[in-house]
């Protein structure tokens, strides 16, 4: 298989998803409201599945670590610590933890 | 003049942990590539054209068993037909949606990460400000593969295992703001939490159409549990 081939067409197939619908918003605001509503709801809906289950399949035996680094991120943000504070302990907690069981 | 550099450094600032996360995963699908038996410009070119981390490792893969260009063009299209609906939902907050270079930008990197760091900023986006962010990310994704196709995992075991938590901490962390403004956050967060896991780990359906299916069902239930007040519609 020609490498420059393959390399192009998986850059058309995974662009063209992203790039279409910003030249679809005239269409997107025509749309029912309830489908609108589900546009403004759709980031916070993302979040649960882009944390789990990956967070914690990625370290394997040791997932504990990653259940420990996204929560301490998720707390330290709940009680109005900045993103990069957050994002801090969750490496300090979960490094932690990964040595404590031997990584 | 001086408000669009404050803009383009926000960007920046934010994009920060996104060039960590990336930049250590990226070593990983450099080497790949380089295991894969493509050149070095062959392998950065992956990474420079698609810009995607799930899709970009699929696509090795696949084409590592010997499937067919279809086959790949199927499966890697798949995988990244959640962008249809990330990109319409971040579409809505850029301040001037009508550049056609913005939003080819802003398109090309509609990453996972950075639609969600755009999502939860609580302003309309100026392109300034996801150029900054973009482009911070794609350094870390572009630099990674290069620096792992040389040099490998170089990192110490731990550090590599670590540095995987900066993205999941970031998403965490956005969460946890939302959560704190309502808590019907949480609950709308773990409706796709918990089908993603289901799907994933009980019942073995791939990555990219858990993704999918949990994304629309738990979209569907927050827009049921929200007021349209909640919702930000006035």
């Amino acid at each position: 298989m020609n490498k420059l081939v393959l390399i192009l067409t998986c850059s058309a197939v995974t662009l063209l998803p992203r790039i279409i619908p910003y030249f679809a918003s005239s269409y997107l605001k025509k749309l029912p409201g309830f489908i609108r509503k589900c546009m403004l709801l759709l980031p916070v809906a993302s979040l649960g599945a882009l944390i789990f289950p990956l967070a914690l399949t990625d370290f394997g035996p040791l997932w504990i670590a990653g259940l420990v680094g996204v929560t301490t991120a998720f707390l330290t943000s709940f009680f109005r610590g900045p993103m990069i504070l957050a994002i801090v302990i969750a490496l300090l907690s979960t490094t932690g933890m990964l040595m404590a069981m031997g990584a | 003049m001086g408000n669009g550099i404050k803009e383009v450094r926000e960007g920046i600032h934010d994009g920060f942990p996104i060039f960590i996360g990336y930049f250590t995963t990226a070593l990983a699908f450099g080497l790949l590539t380089r295991t894969s038996g493509f050149t070095f410009v062959e392998g950065v070119l992956v990474s420079i054209t698609n810009f995607a981390g799930s899709g970009q490792f699929l696509m090795m893969n696949l084409y590592n068993a010997g499937t067919f260009l279809l086959g790949i063009a199927i499966s890697v299209f798949f995988i990244n037909s959640r962008y249809i609906f990330m990109a319409a939902s971040l579409s809505g907050k850029l301040r001037n949606p009508s550049s056609v270079p913005g939003r080819i930008m802003t398109g090309f990197g509609t990453t996972d990460e950075v639609f969600a760091v755009a999502s939860f900023k609580g302003v309309k986006l100026p392109y300034t400000y996801m150029a900054g962010l973009i482009f911070t990310s794609y350094a870390g994704w572009v630099s990674g593969t290069a620096v792992g196709y040389v040099a490998g995992t170089f990192l110490p075991d731990v550090v590599q295992k670590a540095a995987v938590i900066t993205v999941y901490a970031m998403f965490a962390s956005l969460l946890g703001g939302e959560v704190r403004k309502n808590v019907k956050a949480l609950l709308t967060a773990s409706v796709s939490a918990l089908i993603n896991t289901i799907l994933i780990l009980v019942i073995g359906v791939s990555t990219g159409l858990s993704f999918l299916i949990s994304l629309i069902a738990a979209t569907i239930f927050g827009a049921v549990i929200y007021t349209d007040k909640e919702a930000g519609i006035e």
